[in-house]
């Protein structure tokens, strides 16, 4: 039997014990993701209604320690090189912790800023990949920091207009396929910049309510499989678009709940499906936009806790389904 | 992700030819999300990695520890970075580094990595002909791999050369051909044709909409080509009249097909066995009405309350926002 409401406690737990299980080789394979990691078990926990589940004092310990003195930003990992997801993962942690004081905000300023490109576009790190996730996690971070006036916005808007697409989608470069992911990164970054003017809302909010398949789940592309992800991608872009009305939220809410593992907790891609701390985070947080009974608000255009975000003064205009009552 | 067996390889702590280097640990003392290292492997080589980092050593050597560690992890992005700089400053043979990554492009190819290795190595040899049939090889094991997409988009607005971009259509076709559905290659063929600037007039457009009809006929549902026939007419400002005869051969049930009608060539009717009604269809010819004003406001209602209730159940909510719109919207 498929589990039918959202399993809370074993979700808590499975976040919590996830930095125990260090002596398999997935785990420090993913030492990559380390950070990000922490950033979506954090998050997951706060929609959850458990910001306090991981140590506050050693997740911020822990966070310092990624830090690259010589780069000016952080790493995935203490020791790792400096990366921009990797950053704007820190800052997001610390960001809820209240704690951005701990920031040298001129040091990952200049960092971030030194790797937009001459298109418009930010690479992700020294490598020189460029994609519009980085260019969303610059105006994420920058955003944060307080730091967005020092960006060349439209110099930032124009890369992200080259990557619209005739089906009203976005993609990952210039020339690339809409891909509800890329739709999300450059929605998103467009919702931080005042500049929604840019998507065609008609075509792109019909793009999106056409991801939902028959089991209610979200596919990513047209004519692809459904994936739980795309609850986070797809819903939040319609959130920023004020469309969240336009699919079964229903059914959707069930899919998503089917994903879960109802021993160990953790939601998966697709039911049956091995879990990881990723794709608990995107379910959570699509539950939380779909209005589902007893948690607490995400705001989609950064991907925090919405209070967090109010807290900052920072909230965009955005709009999820109505909280259930319990 | 499967573990590489390097069982037989000698782990470098034993190895004479890097004694001279002192290793690195993992800083690990912070709980409770450290970790510690118990693949032997692994921590070995990553030792040595972070060792080499730290004196700034780019040789020969640092080109099988980097490679060692990118088969055993290739989204490790430090030892791919590491390792460009290291084949740069020691001028190694970046064809024979090309050699290398079409294997490791092979195996990963679902890893960032080892696409941006690839244009970094192809930027510098300028030699783009041989990667169209690599890719369409790679195309072979995983056909709407993003990845693998982009990679080709690149290297085609990159180089911009007539001899690449003639090979693109016969591939697109062979695609779909094998799978209609295709949203990549459906998207690429839009790029090949419209996005490239300067091909596209009348006597292109004309053979887009024969052909993505003639693809509409074999699949009446496949969102992909009617997403297409779309993009067509809105990139060239042709409004949905034009296809409205189309689109009635796929609004009905096909018992109410008449088989023995003459056959149009730029109405191609579905292919026998289709799905039909086919939801894309009505709503297509939801738009040409409502297009038409308040003339066929009516009858566009009407299809949107057939998709709400009856072809498109799930998106219910939004053929009742389209009613409420069209309708509200309507002069008195």
């Amino acid at each position: 039997m498929a589990p039918t409401t959202l399993l809370i406690d074993k979700h808590v737990r499975y976040i919590q014990d996830l930095g125990k299980h260090t002596d398999s080789l997935a785990y420090h394979l993913t030492a990559h993701l380390r950070i990000n990691a922490v950033y979506w078990g954090l998050v997951a926990l706060c929609v959850m209604g458990h910001p306090d589940a991981l140590d506050h004092d050693d997740t911020l310990a822990y966070v310092m320690s990624c830090w690259d003195d010589d780069a000016g930003a952080f790493g995935a990992h203490p020791g790792h090189d400096a990366h921009i997801h990797a950053t704007l993962s820190a800052i997001q942690i610390l960001a809820i912790h209240d704690a951005l004081d701990r920031v040298d905000v001129p040091r990952v300023t200049a960092y971030i800023l030194a790797l937009q490109q001459p298109s418009g576009v930010f690479a992700g790190d020294a490598f020189g990949e460029t994609d519009t996730r980085f260019l969303y996690i610059a105006v994420n971070a920058l955003a944060l920091l307080g730091q967005l006036d020092r960006l060349d916005k439209d110099k930032t808007v124009g890369y992200i207009r080259q990557c619209a697409n005739f089906d009203g989608g976005f993609g990952s470069v210039a020339g690339a396929e809409s891909h509800a992911a890329q739709v999300f990164v450059c929605t998103a970054a467009l919702a931080i910049l005042d500049r929604l003017d840019v998507v065609d809302v008609p075509s792109l909010g019909w793009w999106l309510a056409e991801r939902q398949m028959a089991s209610g789940g979200l596919n990513g592309r047209p004519e692809k499989l459904e994936d739980v992800c795309y609850s986070f991608w797809v819903l939040s872009s319609m959130s920023i678009l004020n469309k969240m009305t336009w699919i079964d939220a229903d059914k959707l809410i069930e899919f998503i709940l089917s994903a879960q593992d109802p021993e160990g907790g953790g939601i998966s891609d697709r039911p049956e499906n091995m879990v990881d701390v990723f794709h608990t985070q995107f379910g959570v947080a699509g539950l939380s936009l779909l209005g589902y009974p007893g948690l607490q608000d995400l705001d989609p255009v950064y991907c925090m806790p919405a209070s967090v975000i109010d807290r900052m003064g920072l909230r965009k205009g955005w709009k999820a389904l109505p909280r259930r009552p319990l | 992700m499967a573990p590489v067996d390097i069982a037989d390889s000698v782990p470098y702590s034993e190895r004479p030819e890097w004694s001279d280097l002192t290793p690195v640990a993992q800083y690990e003392n912070i709980q409770p999300l450290a970790p510690i290292f118990y693949n032997p492997d692994y921590k070995d080589a990553t030792d040595y990695f972070r060792g080499v980092v730290k004196t700034g050593e780019l040789s020969p050597r640092v080109l099988d520890l980097t490679e060692t560690i990118i088969r055993l992890n290739p989204a490790h992005y430090s030892a791919w970075q590491y390792r460009y700089q290291t084949l740069i400053a020691t001028k190694s043979s970046l064809a024979d580094e090309l050699i290398l990554t079409n294997e490791l492009t092979r195996i990963y190819l679902k890893t960032y990595q080892v696409w941006h290795h690839r244009r970094l190595l192809l930027t510098l040899l300028n030699d783009p002909l041989p990667e169209l049939p690599f890719i369409e090889e790679i195309l072979k094991v995983d056909v709407k791999n993003y990845h693998t997409w982009s990679y080709r988009q690149w290297l085609l607005a990159h180089y911009n050369r007539e001899d690449m971009w003639v090979q693109e259509l016969p591939l697109v076709e062979r695609l779909l051909e094998e799978d209609v559905r295709n949203n990549s290659a459906w998207h690429h063929r839009f790029f090949v044709v419209f996005e490239r600037g300067g091909a596209d007039g009348e006597d292109t457009v004309r053979q887009e909409l024969a052909f993505v009809k003639e693809k509409i006929a074999l699949a009446p549902n496949n969102l992909s080509a009617w997403n297409y026939l779309r993009g067509i007419l809105d990139h060239k400002h042709l409004p949905y009249s034009t296809q409205a005869d189309f689109t009635k051969l796929y609004v009905v049930s096909s018992i109410a097909l008449n088989e023995e009608s003459v056959v149009d060539l730029e109405n191609p009717r579905p292919s026998k066995g289709a799905q039909l009604p086919s939801a894309a269809a009505i709503e297509f010819l939801a738009d040409v009405y409502e297009a038409e004003g308040e003339s066929g406001l009516s009858k566009a209602v009407e299809l949107w309350r057939s998709l709400a209730d009856e072809h498109d159940t799930i998106r219910k909510k939004y053929w009742e926002y389209r009613i409420r719109e069209a309708t509200v919207a309507a002069p008195d």
